[in-house]
């Protein structure tokens, strides 16, 4: 048996949550073939102006996925002459994918990002034809999504100020991706606020 | 051959031939379901929720799995809940003939060696569960065994079996065994000390769990029955949970 | 009349005398085969049960199965001027969910030997402690410690009984007995026994072999051969998904196993890394 599913050849997770003004969005930074560790050094969240896209599955489809938005997001960039807003980038990213229904990216999107207008934190997530998933607390996905579930609801909570949605989402994140074969290998963490967005590397375990 | 042909003859007659019936021997079903063990120091827990599933459907809201067995030993085999109940009252038998044999109370240990041979009996025809067992070892300390479903097995401080294991475990290694937690004094360099945790602390970690559990899997609810084994016997605690 | 046959005349045995004689004589028409010395296993009620164990168990054949059976692993052992080496890691996974870190690998089978932990966690746990007992017999029988070569080809023999029956078990049983001196002998539930110098198991073992392959000497000291189990191991965690958790290292003497320690690998790496200035494919 040589069949092989896209979603976990490559392995891979990431994690949105919201906080009080603030958003935060993590992912692992592992790229692997099956069960060898490939590079620890892939990054799957993305941002396009100040909305952030974390993108897990398969690796070829990531880096694709990612860019075809950058051109996207350009041309809106160009065409409204201001940068898209994560509402209007979820729906961008909804029928992007839904475009490719019968052909589709092998990718588990989420987005995060605080509207620059309203200042009001985002978060959501799609399957990957495109569904959405508003969620006024968190989103999960990739490989590890169902410990991430199980983290998530249990340790956050609502209104959280910058630090604590940071420590929060870390240990989600981190505690999750160690009872996931296919995920870790270091880890990103981005906390985005209205006057600033925070990026941070955490030192994790190596196995 | 005449009155067969006209048998078959039926708008039906082309698929009958084409499409061979498929008979496989499918003796398993899963109940969903979790159970969770965590040891203390003086003292252990097992918890199980009291949904009992089959696909879609909440066959039971009320079928409680996490068993007094006796010897201040609680066991609980979490899956398909026919095996489930079997190896419980199997080692139940075992129990009392032992008691017969030998005249005196199991260990723990003992326990934990005999669930390991009855499970590897059936290692050709699996019992289809994941097993814990709970009990206070020679010295009085909190002890949790956990098998596999064909006897392997290993004593842990906590574990979390069947359907929501993936989402109550690495809470548990984040809270119980303070995983990835530093002491904040130390700027990263030093991980957070182990410490026992108290009954209280335990059952409020256990609520947690099972209530985050039912809020993401669609097996788990209805109610949480908890089991704490101290030196003075076993005492039996229960808390709804959501029943959507 | 000897004076032995005068004693016999005037004394009587005890009830611990007879009961030991009752004991003998029952022993005595006892020959060793597999049947009498393996307890039975129950099959499942149809014409074909391997189809069936191997329709519920095996992933590779049913990705859907419900009965998940643990794998993924990496050990090692090898010979050297100062004995064996035997080091592990302590990952159990199922499927790509990590069921467990902190497994114990190595199965003490008696103070003398060691057998490792790979493919089924169950298969090894039992039919290790299971030939730890045969070994016993063996010793109160033949009033003789077990060689490491005996010990093995029970094992041996056990899973040839079983070959095809679904079970999954790639072990290396360690020891030194003073007439064979240390001697590993790999045994896997296909039947296969070799003797060797030098083995790593599991799905992490070509990692493991490359860091064994490039600093492995005979006349390395213990110190120095227990640190290479340890780093060899260590390779093999950080690139196999499935091997992880913790390192568990032994040392095999004349004089039995010693226990060398427990080692966490998420501060080992970085330990290791920091003093070796290894592992540069990793920042930080």
């Amino acid at each position: 048996m040589s069949q092989q599913d896209p979603s976990t050849i490559n392995g891979g997770s990431a994690v949105a949550m919201v906080g009080k003004d603030c958003v935060a969005i993590a992912s692992d930074l592992r790229l692997g073939q099956q069960s060898m560790g490939v590079s620890n050094d892939f990054e799957k969240i993305f941002h396009y102006g100040h909305v952030f896209l974390g993108l897990t599955g398969l690796g070829t489809d990531v880096l694709t996925v990612s860019e075809n938005f950058r051109m996207k997001t350009n041309l809106y960039k160009m065409a409204e002459q201001r940068e898209i807003e994560p509402e209007s980038f979820a729906n961008l990213v909804s029928t992007s994918l839904y475009e490719k229904r019968f052909g589709p990216w092998f990718v588990g999107p989420i987005v995060a990002g605080l509207n620059s207008i309203s200042s009001k934190p985002f978060v959501c997530g799609f399957d990957y034809i495109g569904c959405i998933d508003y969620a006024k607390d968190f989103i999960v996905a990739g490989t590890a999504s169902e410990q991430l579930f199980g983290m998530c609801e249990s340790l956050y909570e609502p209104n959280l100020e910058p630090d604590d949605l940071f420590e929060t989402i870390s240990q989600a994140l981190l505690n999750a991706v160690d009872r996931d074969a296919l995920s870790g290998w270091g880890a990103v963490v981005y906390v985005i606020t209205k006057d600033k967005v925070v990026k941070r590397y955490l030192k994790t375990r190596q196995d | 051959m005449q009155a067969q042909n006209t048998l078959l003859n039926t708008e039906y007659s082309t698929d009958a031939q084409t499409e061979p019936i498929e008979h496989r021997f499918n003796p398993y079903q899963d109940n969903g379901g979790t159970i969770l063990g965590i040891a203390g120091e003086d003292f252990a827990v097992l918890a199980g929720d009291t949904r009992q599933t089959v696909g879609y459907s909440i066959d039971s809201r009320y079928e409680p799995k996490v068993h007094d067995v006796g010897d201040n030993l609680l066991l609980s085999a979490n899956g398909f809940s026919a095996d489930g109940v079997q190896l419980v009252k199997v080692f139940q038998n075992q129990l009392k003939w032992y008691h017969f044999d030998n005249n005196k109370e199991m260990a723990v240990s003992s326990a934990a060696r005999l669930i390991q041979h009855m499970l590897y009996r059936k290692r050709m025809f699996p019992y289809y569960v994941a097993t814990i067992l709970a009990g206070l070892d020679e010295e009085g300390k909190g002890a949790i065994y956990s098998f596999d479903p064909v006897g392997s097995y290993e004593r842990e401080q906590c574990r979390a079996g069947g359907a929501a294991a993936s989402l109550i475990m690495p809470f548990l290694d984040n809270q119980v065994n303070f995983k990835n937690q530093m002491d904040p004094e130390s700027n990263g360099t030093k991980r957070r000390p182990l410490k026992y945790l108290s009954l209280e602390e335990v059952i409020q970690l256990v609520r947690d769990a099972f209530t985050s559990a039912t809020e993401r899997h669609i097996e788990v609810g209805d109610g949480l029955q908890i089991l704490i084994v101290t030196k003075d016997g076993v005492r039996s605690e229960y808390f709804p949970l959501k029943k959507d | 009349m000897s004076i032995n046959a005068i004693a016999k005349k005037y004394s009587y045995k005890t009830l611990a005398e007879r009961e030991l004689e009752d004991a003998n004589e029952e022993y005595e028409h006892f020959v060793p085969n597999l049947s009498t010395m393996s307890p039975s296993l129950t099959l499942p009620p149809i014409s074909q049960p391997t189809e069936f164990l191997r329709a519920h168990t095996d992933d590779s054949v049913n990705p859907e199965c419900k009965i998940k059976i643990a794998h993924g692993t990496t050990t090692l052992a090898f010979r050297f001027q100062g004995g064996i080496v035997v080091a592990v890691d302590s990952r159990a996974t199922a499927g790509s969910w990590v069921a467990s870190q902190t497994v114990k690998k190595v199965i003490e089978i008696n103070p003398m030997l060691l057998g490792t932990m790979a493919g089924g966690a169950a298969d090894c746990q039992y039919w290790e402690t299971w030939l730890g007992t045969q070994c016993r017999l063996h010793e109160l029988r033949n009033k003789e410690r077990i060689s490491v070569a005996a010990a093995s080809k029970i094992l041996c023999n056990l899973m040839y009984e079983y070959k095809g029956m679904g079970l999954s078990m790639g072990t290396m049983v360690c020891g030194c007995t003073p007439k064979e001196g240390p001697t590993i002998y790999y045994v896997d539930s296909d039947g296969t026994r070799l003797k060797g110098d030098m083995f790593s198991v599991g799905s992490g073992q070509t990692f493991a072999y490359g860091v064994m392959d490039s600093n492995y000497r005979w006349d390395l000291t213990v110190d120095e051969a227990l640190y290479l189990g340890k780093r060899a191991i260590l390779a093999a965690t950080h690139r196999d998904a499935y091997s992880g958790g913790s390192i568990n290292l032994f040392h095999v003497t004349e004089k039995g196993w010693v226990y060398h320690g427990n080692y966490d690998v998420g501060p080992l790496f970085w330990e290791i890394k920091e003093k070796e200035g290894s592992f540069n494919n990793v920042k930080v």
